[in-house]
């Protein structure tokens, strides 16, 4: 292909949309992606399951009982990438550095879920619904903010609006609007991969499409939907750009898939990954070790994810959350225990980024949340309102994190 | 576009707008949309379509004949059986249920002859010791090098650390390994699983160890040596084989003498070869078999249908702990399945008092604030410096929330925090005996929190482990509990928003009968909301109704279950895959998504295609089948096969647009892929052979098509 992937995509779609050959829902989709995602921004959202240990990944150098709490693991104040004169980056975190002093980083520490559960099943669906302390919702939070975008401005909007790396929904996704949960862009096909649809393919879509069965004549018309598109977009053909180079790990090829079906124009506003690994109670390593590994295909990957996508990251926000953060003091066996609050990166085109923000409350024995972890400062939710409000016009506040009394005089400005 | 997940009212209009074949036609109906009235009123379903409604609720689905078996029998009788497990032969499954020998044994016998990992470290560090005698010291001694080769590449990634791999976690009532566990709650619920035809491993910690030495080739005359020696001999030959010979070999083969290695051994030679790979592995492979073999092979449907709804109440995550897999055999094999149309009371019992139970919530961690073993606690911690000392232990209020949230009142069930804490507080003491070694049930009085609690009003005088007695069956008595397991008995087996008198109606047999289970289905059973015609295929199949649905239509022969296993992983229900205590929802909404139909689509064809290792369906007319009556043929031999496999596959019928729409697509683009193919169909003489693979395929098709149609995903 002589031109540039993303020109051949944009124009391709187009120029199919022209044809009379095509099935309908198919032309109906490439229009609307041409309105959908015009105006719009995309937020990508990564879930560290497990409980990150943010006073690792984000250093407070300066605190001398950060040092006395973790004898064996606590990164040496001369090996961490010094932000702002109080925090610095885990090493492993190399590859961030740039992206914060270019202004595209942002960080929050001291945040995280209001709720005290040092469940990690309670606290990742706390977390993911975005009602903490209430385990009766059904739906995520992003789910809800597109709710909150189509009643502010409501829209056509493609079969790929809200897609997930993995096997099926997750709750951050969950809800009234129509998410695609997959787990390999490439095999996403009926009947095998191919330049056409297989016969079966074609069977089964003209069979849910005569159906009489609202759900099921409606789920049908969306896969397929989203397959002819996917076929149309032909993502295998995707290169990574800029000389992007992901690791080779799981979340490397889920952040190099959601660069895919960013790029292929599919008309993503919500794409969501998680990435796993992150439960250091034993052996978690300083400055190299499991942690430190972890670190380094995480910053990786969401580096190299930012590289490839090149001046469309411009319009792009990504956000990362863990359910909660790790014992201020280390254990008995070189690890750390469920804690509290955490830190939470925040990367984008339209972020006002090199700054941590987040009021700190300190990490002297007094200061720490019931005398085990750092104190949280700032509700997670007050973050994922601004963004959420800036990336995806939810203004609707209230129906994407009902009870929680996010408004824009309380944000952090960061976007 | 339009959300596709229509209200409850709408869809169950819709089912009646678009009667589905024959079947349905003998509704006695009038129009209900006409009707102000609630359906169920007017419209009750009649002859066939009962029976065909009451196997598609009360088994995983019909098998050919299920039918015309129910018929004769009478299906009032047939509910009476089913109700009654013990009376319903199951002599050929439990033929079947021999292959897996691991699975009769008690936890510490299993844990024993498959140690788990942490056995195997405990090896490692010298704290136990390694039985004599094979085969049993070879499948510790293998298990030993892996989990030694994993510590050391783990040290070595570790390098600048002081060494502590080997030191113990915690004590042995610690909660959970989590560090070592790499499977706990850092994993996703579902594992990234690949195209399932392809797939082979079923656990994922079957993985062959990530730290094996360069490995030199292996012999190919060596392999056929192995291949070619007597069961007996085979075996006997890889239990004198060591690390790394023996994972060098075994990686080696390639599927064909995969197969051939363990041809003709008897289950218990199988399954000592498998845990010679990974004693682990072995007891989760043949957990999640014996599940599905009897799913899919169980004359007694009812009792495995009412075994999965309990197992997913009574949610218990299977890499929670590493002895889980281990504790999950007992849980449902002596808790979960005999009791499962028994007495709720005693199943809650049961259930509390089990290791699984205990571990998943965390109720063996849970110290009384004012115990003895929390002030000694205490104490000790106050002599050590402060930056060693280790988080204080307490209360965990895990189990005891749960227990009233999701296993007995519900969400809505009228407890406050303060009566969670108080819950919490009357289990303490309630733990497991050396959990990593399958010790069982517990109570320690040291752990127990002294004097009097109140829940709900209710007060429990401080007398140790009857306190938690009381409790269960204070709790098992309220009526908040026979409304909420009513209400979630009617959402899987009526409808997803039930009807409010009909769970009324078996929530008063609940607190009648001392909450007989039986006795609550039969309230259901013969109530009129069960058999309106609104309640019809009204329920969409989650996906383990799906796949067991589709092998038992298809009457399939299946030798292997991993392909099921893993179609399950792929489409997001993992057996003994939930992480969340509430277990994976009934209801439609949860379960149809873009994702999900592409994943049961492609099941559809692998299966009827015969694409699933070790599985297979045959769709040739069977010499027994009744010739179909002349009348009813059609000239065009592909409408004939398509009503054929249709009668086979989906009893209640193709609604008539999808079956036009079907045959429509069938011939205009599939016969033009296939030139000659419609030739060949109509004059079966021309090539016998080539017009008996072209039939082949044609059946394997429209079985495929059939099996992934929308009429497929309902129940």
């Amino acid at each position: 292909m002589p031109s540039s992937r993303r020109f051949f995509l944009r124009n391709g779609a187009f120029a199919l949309a022209g044809t009379t050959a095509l099935p309908g829902f198919l032309v109906r989709s490439v229009l609307a992606q041409a309105q959908a995602t015009a105006p719009n921004r995309r937020l990508v959202v990564i879930f560290q399951r497990g409980a990150a240990d943010g006073l690792n990944i984000v250093v407070p150098f300066r605190e001398r009982n950060y040092y006395a709490m973790r004898p064996s693991i606590a990164i040496p104040q001369n090996q961490v990438l010094d932000l702002d004169g109080s925090f610095g980056l885990h090493p492993s975190l190399a590859a961030f550095k740039p992206l914060y002093d270019q202004g595209h980083l942002a960080i929050v520490h001291a945040v995280g879920s209001p709720d005290m559960s040092r469940s990690h099943f309670d606290a990742q669906d706390f977390m993911e619904s975005g009602t903490p302390g209430n385990k009766s919702t059904r739906d995520g939070w992003l789910n809800r903010a597109l709710q909150a975008e189509d009643l502010r401005r409501p829209a056509q909007h493609t079969a790929f609006r809200a897609v997930a790396l993995s096997a099926d929904v997750p709750l951050t996704l969950a809800g009234q609007i129509p998410a695609i949960a997959l787990n390999n862009v490439n095999n996403f096909a009926v009947g095998g991969r191919g330049p056409a649809p297989s016969p079966a393919a074609s069977a089964f879509a003209a069979m849910y499409g005569s159906s009489g069965d609202r759900i099921f004549h409606a789920a049908g018309e969306e896969t397929f939907d989203a397959v002819q598109m996917l076929r149309a977009a032909n993502p295998e053909q995707y290169a990574p750009a800029n000389g992007a180079d992901y690791p080779k790990s799981e979340f490397g090829n889920s952040m190099r898939q959601i660069a895919q079906l960013l790029t292929a124009n599919l008309g993503v506003e919500a794409a969501f990954s998680d990435v796993t690994g992150w439960d250091t109670h034993q052996n978690q390593g300083s400055v190299n070790g499991q942690l430190a590994n972890r670190l380094l295909d995480f910053s990786a990957s969401i580096a190299a994810f930012w590289r490839d996508m090149g001046d469309d990251a411009e319009d792009i926000t990504l956000v990362t959350m863990s359910e909660f953060g790790r014992t201020a003091r280390e254990n008995g066996t070189g690890g750390t225990d469920h804690g509290h609050a955490n830190v939470m990166f925040v990367l984008g085109g339209h972020i006002h980024g090199g700054k941590v923000y987040g009021q700190w409350p300190g990490l002297d024995n007094d200061q720490l949340n019931q005398g085990r972890d750092l104190a949280l400062t700032t509700d997670y939710r007050q973050v994922l309102g601004e963004l959420v409000s800036t990336t995806l016009n939810a203004s609707n506040l209230g129906l994407v994190f009902p009870g929680a009394q996010i408004a824009p005089n309380r944000f952090l400005r960061l976007a | 576009m339009q959300p596709f997940h229509g209200t409850v009212s709408a869809l169950l209009c819709l089912s009646l707008l678009s009667p589905s074949g024959l079947v349905t036609a003998q509704v006695a109906a009038q129009t209900p949309v006409a009707s102000s009235r609630p359906a169920y009123r007017s419209t009750q379903l009649q002859g066939d379509a009962r029976i065909l409604h009451a196997l598609s609720r009360f088994t995983f689905g019909p098998r050919p004949g299920d039918l015309e078996v129910v018929r004769s029998i009478g299906l009032d009788k047939w509910f009476e059986q089913q109700l009654h497990p013990e009376s319903i032969d199951s002599s050929e499954l439990n033929r079947r249920l021999a292959q897996y020998p691991a699975m009769q044994l008690n936890t510490d016998q299993l844990l024993y002859q498959l140690p788990s990992n942490a056995l195997i470290r405990q090896a490692v560090n010298g704290r136990l010791s390694v039985p004599t005698g094979e085969p049993l010291q070879a499948i510790y001694e293998n298990q030993m090098d892996r989990v030694s080769a994993r510590l050391q590449q783990q040290r070595q990634q570790n390098a600048p650390l002081p060494q502590q791999t080997a030191a113990p976690a915690s004590g042995m009532n610690a909660p959970a390994m989590e560090g070592q566990n790499e499977a706990s709650p850092n994993a996703n619920p579902m594992n990234r699983a690949g195209d399932p035809a392809s797939q082979e491993m079923m656990s994922g910690s079957a993985q062959p160890s990530p730290a094996a030495p360069a490995q030199p080739p292996v012999d190919t005359l060596l392999t056929q040596d192995i291949l070619g020696l007597p069961a007996e001999q085979r075996v006997s030959r890889l239990v004198s084989m060591r690390q790394p010979e023996l994972d060098t070999f075994l990686k080696s083969l390639k599927p064909k003498e995969r197969a051939d290695l363990v041809s003709g051994l008897s289950p218990q030679q199988a399954e000592l070869v498998s845990a010679l790979e990974n004693p682990e592995a072995t007891v989760v492979d043949e957990l999640i078999a014996q599940r599905l073999t009897r799913d899919i092979e169980s004359s007694a449907q009812l009792q495995e249908v009412m075994t999965d709804f309990w197992l997913n109440h009574f949610n218990i995550y299977l890499r929670k702990d590493e002895v889980m897999p281990y504790e999950l055999v007992s849980f449902e094999r002596d808790i979960v399945r005999p009791l499962a149309l028994g007495k709720f009371e005693d199943l809650l019992e049961a259930t509390a008092h089990s290791p699984a139970m205990l571990l998943y919530l965390d109720n063996a961690s849970s110290i009384g604030p004012h115990s003895i073993a929390a002030e000694r606690a205490a104490f000790n911690a106050s002599r050590r410096p402060a930056n060693q000392r280790q988080a204080p232990e307490g209360l965990n209020e895990n189990y005891a929330r749960e227990l009233m949230e999701l296993h007995t009142l519900g969400v809505n069930g009228g407890y406050t925090q303060a009566d969670v804490t108080q819950v919490a507080r009357i289990l303490t003491g309630w733990g497991v005996a050396q959990p990593q070694r399958g010790g069982g049930f517990e109570f320690n009085p040291n752990r127990h929190e002294p004097g009097a609690k109140k829940v709900m009003g209710q007060k429990f005088k401080d007398h140790g482990e009857a306190e938690g007695r009381e409790l269960l069956h204070f709790l098992a008595t309220r009526p908040a509990t026979a409304q909420f397991l009513s209400r979630e008995l009617a959402i899987r087996f009526v409808s997803d928003d039930p009807p409010q008198p009909l769970i009324d109606r078996m929530a008063h047999t609940y607190m009648t009968t001392g909450g007989d289970i039986a006795a609550v289905l039969s309230t259901l059973y013969h109530s009129p909301e069960f058999w309106s015609a609104s309640s019809y295929h009204a329920k969409v199949k989650t996906p383990i109704e799906y796949v067991v649905s589709a092998l038992r239509a298809s009457d399939a022969s299946v030798d292997n279950l991993r392909p099921v296993a893993n179609a399950l992983r792929q489409m997001g229900m993992p057996l003994y895959g939930c992480i969340p205590p509430s277990g994976y929802s009934w209801k439609s909404t949860d379960w149809v998504s873009t994702g999900s139909l592409v994943d049961r689509m492609n099941f559809a064809l692998a299966l009827a295609a015969g694409r699933l290792p070790g599985i297979f369906a045959d769709w040739a007319p069977q010499p027994q089948d009744d010739p179909p009556p002349a009348a009813t043929q059609s000239s065009d031999p592909i409408v004939n096969e398509e009503a054929r496999l249709e009668a086979a596959l989906i009893p209640a019928g193709l609604d008539p647009a999808t079956r036009t729409a079907l045959l429509q697509q069938f011939h205009d683009e599939i016969a033009q892929r296939a030139p000659g193919a419609a030739v060949v169909t109509a004059n079966p003489n021309a090539n016998p052979r080539r017009a008996a693979n072209v039939l082949q395929r044609e059946d394997q098709l429209l079985a495929g098509l059939l099996i992934g149609s929308p009429e497929f995903q309902r129940r």
